[in-house]
């Protein structure tokens, strides 16, 4: 074997090793998280990602009791019930303040279920939401 | 004589050519072509009833029949199926819909939580939905058959008719694989042989109904009839969505070169935990 395709094999070895990593684990239920209990963070919004077919927030928060910032993921329906819900990819950005109210993991690790987002400096508070079940909405 | 015998051949010659040029095109001979559509085809879809607008899934009903009206699931996969339900109260739900796969037929039409678009061309309906990046069905309504062995596929082969305003649709060569779902954390895989046909009409001015028999002979005891609801909206907010649901195992980076890429994001257990590229 050369020394390219060694150099292949290796990036082919790391591109798999990424790709174990980071499993299609991208559509599901959301039973994961604990309905009857819900978590207020403080944080700043690390990156706001506004994909199909989960929304993702996250977020720098650093809990009560907790010794540093930690990262955490919270999230929430797709961005075209969102854009129903008056949301846009541009709602919130990376640095923004906020606090949030959160459906915990039952696990216990850091993430949620995104119940609403409030941001500090404009006190705007926005709500994940289906909608109203009716026709003509406006 | 001679001259009118000619001409009159001549014109049933036409009217033989012009019939067959409009007969639905026969899955089973080899030949059959999707012929180009005529001004009266385009005309004709004026008739049809007005299915525009965004059309979206009344959630609260596909949760009341859960239990109102459950599948009749044969008895051992009964026990999956209770099973399933007690692992999502344990917060640890089945995913279903995982590793964005589309979620198929009939399941899209069953559990979607995400809003579908409804278009008429001649010889073809198509639904588009948003969310699992292949969400799409083509009907046509064009007369043909089913192919004598068509390709399994998520949403299937589907052949459609129209009943007064209601559009009947027969769909079968559905994946073993693709899911009879109730929820995205319960269902089973149809494991083969299932057909769906649809009856599928305006219940009111803009209220969508779909009513489905659904027979999995793997995993029912028997067929299931079962109707599903759809709300319509006009305002553009409500346009669909691109839904590519790949995109969202990954995050926005930058490479080395500067260029904008995917970085994958880290999952545990289904959910996002962190991505070094942010």
């Amino acid at each position: 074997m050369n020394r390219a395709s060694m150099n292949c094999a290796a990036l082919a070895l790391i591109l798999a090793a990424a790709l174990g990593a980071a499993p299609s684990r991208a559509h599901h239920s959301f039973a994961m998280f604990e309905p009857t209990k819900t978590l207020t963070l403080k944080g700043t919004v690390k990156a706001f990602q506004w994909t199909n077919p989960h929304v993702i927030l996250w977020v720098l928060a650093q809990p009560e009791g907790a010794a540093a910032a930690q990262e955490w993921s919270l999230e929430t329906t797709s961005p075209g019930v969102l854009t129903r819900a008056g949301w846009t990819r541009q709602s919130l950005k990376a640095g923004d303040r906020v606090s949030l109210v959160i459906s915990p993991l039952r696990d216990g690790s850091h993430g949620g279920s995104l119940n609403s987002v409030t941001l500090l400096d404009t006190g705007q508070t926005l709500v994940p939401s289906f909608g109203k079940e009716q026709p003509g909405l406006k | 004589m001679g001259f009118c015998f000619t001409h009159r051949a001549s014109i049933v010659a036409v009217i033989l050519c012009a019939r067959f040029a409009a007969a639905p095109a026969l899955a089973a001979d080899k030949d059959a072509i999707n012929a180009p559509p005529t001004a009266q085809d385009w005309q004709a879809l004026a008739k049809l009833p007005d299915w525009s607008g965004v059309w979206t899934p009344v959630i609260s009903d596909q949760v009341a029949q859960e239990k109102t009206n459950r599948p009749p699931w044969k008895p051992q996969i009964a026990k999956q199926i209770q099973h399933m339900y007690a692992e999502e109260e344990a917060g640890r739900p089945f995913p279903i819909i995982d590793h964005c796969f589309p979620t198929g037929m009939p399941s899209w039409m069953l559990i979607t939580h995400n809003a579908f678009e409804i278009l008429f061309t001649p010889g073809r309906v198509t639904i588009l939905g948003e969310g699992d990046g292949n969400r799409l069905r083509r009907i046509y309504t064009d007369g043909r058959p089913h192919p004598a062995d068509p390709d399994p596929s998520f949403h299937g082969h589907s052949i459609g008719h129209w009943e007064n305003d209601a559009l009947v649709i027969d769909t079968v060569a559905l994946l073993p694989q693709a899911y009879l779902a109730v929820s995205e954390a319960v269902g089973v895989p149809n494991n083969g042989d299932m057909h769906v046909v649809e009856h599928l009409h305006l219940q009111g001015p803009d209220t969508l109904a779909d009513d489905l028999e659904i027979t999995a002979n793997k995993v029912l005891s028997k067929p299931w009839l079962t109707t599903r609801k759809y709300y319509r909206q006009r305002a553009q907010k409500f346009d669909i969505a691109e839904g590519v649901c790949e995109q969202g195992s990954f995050t926005d980076a930058v490479d080395k070169n500067g260029n904008a890429i995917f970085a994958p994001i880290k999952f545990d257990n289904g959910v996002p935990v962190g991505s070094d590229s942010k």
